[in-house]
């Protein structure tokens, strides 16, 4: 034990602290500082690199620059029925009002956006978006938001940045959440940040999956941490399955291809050449909602008409090269570069791959606070506004409206709880994080927690597949115990360094992904229908009666229970935004 | 057939037991065509060993975490395939110019404090209020500007700069692309305020025209163009007092 007693930790203080530095985490930090509390950023990499980088198709956003008849109505219902009724309305509905004066202020400090002829900001159609509505720069649009978003970080007062930071645990004094033990990634040191909020803003769990299109850090740490802290927990069972995921060459099995080459006018065949989404939804056929998309390409696949990968011909051929070049820059080099194939000659081969996590920590719609005082969370870490589906797009406009409410509630509650920062924290508590933290540098001889991941994505891959089944699913949930078992005494894979040891960090990553794959598996058994992500083989159905219902996950005594939970119905006029029929959009307008 | 394998050394170096860095050899299997470096050392730190440290996320060539020198050149791992290498071996060392972290991590925090110095944000006279919209631009207008504006800050221009390597005050491609890239954008009226940092000594004129930097840069940024193209126009600013933009 001669790691754990030497381990000492220094205290940094703060009012704000934003754990992660993706769009929700850095617009949050902005608008907290601006709001006037002095504001930390803790990122597990580097600044700038975090998984909204990745994001390539657009912001929505009602601007209707493109089709006049857009309306934050519109935007409202297009979100509630892609998440098949149970999103929380609120955070929708602020989502739709909100999101364009996000995206004109993201233009104010400098991002760059493709433009229509009139110089306005230019919008793409994409899968079930009524009208043309995400605002984009070529497929890059992550990349330009997450510059953008730095750059203003940079040079807004009061924000400091931490980089490459875990946050370990958080800590309790009086029911509200007042510290983060964190370490270093650099020489392994340690430090309890003390604040009087924190918003987690730290991404999803993707890597509960084998095939994935997150990066090493989607491990799930913010939904985690919030669990552990007693904050519930919403809609676990949906995860996305985006549906066009490249399927080879197998070092990038699962990276994303982009839902804009569908916008832009792409076809998916099957072996045969055959327009399959005809018979899956004739009315929006490839610009159908994901959730429909994927599991019509499964479908093809386990029909035996899959291409020879195992996946879906995805078409943009019929496009000019400059076309594809200008609209689609990124996924002609990634193809050209990745896997040799030129598509603006050649078909792509892609397959479904784990995107998006629609669940997570329950929210407030109007102010982002957890259930746990002075935790608030922001991005794909809060639950609520995707429902059962997130739309394309709705991620990056989700991060921009969410992000700047729950940096400005947080920092209102740091000032309305000034003492929250030193109030005081039982330190056996520290010591007991500490210890289970260290813990695997102690166990040369502990197993390898790489090959504990793999086997966590191994589980998760089979026993919570795009469609899933009781038996399947209790399996999955065994099985799981097990490597809950072998996790708690695992080692780090070798090294017993303390300085950028990754092995070390991955034994720790596993708590989290753990937490989210429980979640998940218990969520899913206990909803007895099909919705949206959520598809059932023993209840292929929608049952009306749980279109009202959300799923919530909590740490008790007994270990993770899950409770149904009624929602109120929406107020009229929200109710009529999701009946009335808007008017069809034909591209010829566009130009 | 026998099983292809490829031999690949990367840089050990753990500051708390080592004095200096050392290459360490692997013998690993190449099972697949398409595999890049980024997948050879990802392949070591899972089955060989786990305590290997270098940076990487997105695998698809736009984070710019996973730059390393690769067989003495900067190079993105992730796209930079075990294919063109082999039957040679691969020798993996840490980006130059930079001090190392541990293995293949190396010490950015530089760039951060230069990156703020050259303002990469809109300047205005006057503000226009969100409710006016946005600023309007063509997309002709974004053309002038576009190349500049596709940096991922991955520091392979740092790595390759023969100046910077010998004086780390110098501003550097990646930053001095991004001045330029708000200074080009229609809708900015900064470029006064921006152009002490860069026609500083430490700016502009420190670059002796290598053109290293944009050889190396995956994005085709070509910051070496935005260097030349700034030192003649601090010069005509120079020359021709009243030649200022706005």
């Amino acid at each position: 034990m001669g790691l754990v007693s030497a381990a000492a930790y220094e205290t940094v203080e703060t009012d704000v602290l934003v754990m992660g530095a993706g769009g929700a985490g850095l617009r949050g930090a902005i608008a907290a500082a601006e709001a006037g509390a002095r504001v930390l950023i803790v990122c597990k990499s580097l600044l700038g690199k975090a998984h909204t980088v990745m994001a390539e198709g657009g912001v929505a956003a009602a601007m209707h620059n493109v089709a006049y008849q857009d309306s934050w109505e519109v935007h409202f219902a297009d979100t509630m029925k892609g998440g098949k009724l149970i999103n929380n309305w609120h955070m929708a509905e602020l989502h739709a009002k909100e999101s364009p004066e996000r995206v004109l202020e993201l233009e104010r400090w400098g991002a760059v956006f493709d433009r229509t002829w009139q110089g306005r900001i230019h919008q793409r159609p994409f899968g079930a978006h009524t009208y043309p509505r995400l605002a984009h720069i070529g497929d890059r649009t992550g990349l330009e938001l997450i510059r953008t978003l730095q750059d203003r970080v940079v040079h807004t007062t009061g924000v400091e940045v931490h980089m490459e930071v875990t946050v370990f645990a958080l800590l309790k004094s009086e029911g509200r959440v007042g510290g983060a033990l964190a370490y270093r990634r650099a020489d392994g040191s340690l430090v309890l940040y003390r604040f009087g909020a924190l918003l987690l803003a730290t991404g999803g769990a993707g890597k509960m999956y084998r095939v994935t299109s997150n990066s090493w850090e989607s491990t799930g740490d913010g939904t985690a941490l919030a669990y552990e802290a007693g904050a519930q927990l919403r809609d676990m069972e949906m995860v996305q399955f985006h549906p066009t995921g490249m399927v080879w060459p197998v070092g990038v099995r699962g990276l994303l291809v982009t839902e804009g080459v569908r916008g832009e006018g792409g076809l998916l065949r099957n072996k045969d050449g055959q327009r399959f989404m005809e018979r899956y939804d004739p009315d929006r056929m490839e610009l159908s909602s994901r959730d429909v998309v994927a599991r019509a390409i499964n479908s093809e696949v386990e029909a035996g008409r899959g291409t020879p990968h195992g996946g879906a011909y995805l078409d943009i051929t019929h496009r000019s090269p400059e076309f594809i070049k200008r609209k689609l820059p990124s996924m002609y080099e990634q193809f050209l570069k990745l896997a040799k194939v030129d598509i603006t000659k050649q078909p792509m081969e892609v397959a479904p791959t784990i995107h998006y996590q629609m669940g997570g920590v329950r929210v407030d719609a109007e102010t982002a606070a957890s259930s746990v005082a002075g935790l608030y969370a922001a991005g794909e870490v809060a639950s609520g506004l995707h429902g059962g589906n997130r739309l394309g797009g709705n991620s990056l406009s989700d991060l921009l409206v969410f992000g700047k409410r729950a940096g400005d509630a947080a920092a209102a509650s740091a000032k309305k709880n000034p003492k929250a920062a030193a109030a005081g924290i039982d330190p056996a508590e520290i010591e007991h994080a500490i210890a289970t933290l260290m813990a695997p540098l102690d166990r040369p001889e502990g197993e390898n927690p790489y090959r504990l991941m793999a086997e966590i994505q191994d589980v998760m891959t089979e026993h919570a597949p795009i469609v899933r089944d009781e038996a399947g699913l209790a399996a999955g949930l065994e099985k799981l115990d097990g490597l809950r078992a072998r996790a708690e005494v695992c080692g780090t894979g070798g090294g017993q360094s303390l300085a950028f040891n990754p092995g070390w960090h991955t034994a720790h990553d596993l708590r989290s992904l753990l937490v989210n794959a429980e979640a998940l598996l218990r969520s899913a058994l206990v909803r007895k229908e099909s919705r949206g992500a959520h598809a059932r083989s023993d209840f292929p159905k929608t049952d009306d009666q749980l279109a009202s219902v959300n799923f919530v996950v909590e740490k008790t005594a007994g270990g993770m229970q899950v409770r149904p939970e009624p929602r109120p119905p929406m107020p009229e006029y929200l109710a009529d935004a999701v009946q009335r029929s808007y008017a069809l959009y034909t591209p010829e307008e566009m130009e | 057939m026998a099983e292809k394998r490829i031999t690949v050394r990367a840089t050990r170096f753990d500051p708390a037991k080592d004095s200096e860095p050392r290459l360490q050899s692997y013998d690993i299997p190449f099972s697949d065509d398409s595999m890049v470096v980024l997948d050879a050392l990802n392949y070591i730190k899972s089955h060989v060993d786990g305590s290997l440290s270098y940076r990487w996320s997105c695998r698809m060539g736009i984070c710019g975490s996973c730059g390393m020198t690769v067989n003495g050149t900067p190079k993105l791992t992730c796209s930079a395939f075990l294919r063109d290498y082999w039957p040679g071996s691969i020798t993996i060392t840490p980006l130059n110019n930079f001090p190392i972290v541990r293995d293949l991590v190396v010490d950015m925090e530089d760039f951060m404090e230069k990156l703020k110095s050259i303002k990469p944000w809109i300047i205005r006279k006057q503000e226009m209020p969100l409710g006016a919209g946005e600023h309007r631009q063509t997309m002709e207008q974004i053309d002038d500007f576009r190349q500049f504006s596709q940096c991922i800050n991955c520091m392979l221009c740092y790595a390759a700069c023969p100046v910077y390597g010998l004086d780390d005050k110098f501003l550097g491609p990646a930053a001095i692309a991004l001045a330029r890239r708000y200074n080009l954008d229609s809708r900015d009226q900064g470029t006064k305020e921006r152009l002490p940092v860069i026609a500083h000594s430490d700016g502009v004129w420190e670059c002796s025209f290598v053109g290293e930097c944009s050889v190396v840069c995956p994005k085709g940024v070509d910051p070496a163009k935005a260097i030349q193209q700034t030192k003649l126009d601090t010069s005509v600013r120079f020359i021709l007092p009243y030649g200022n933009r706005e």
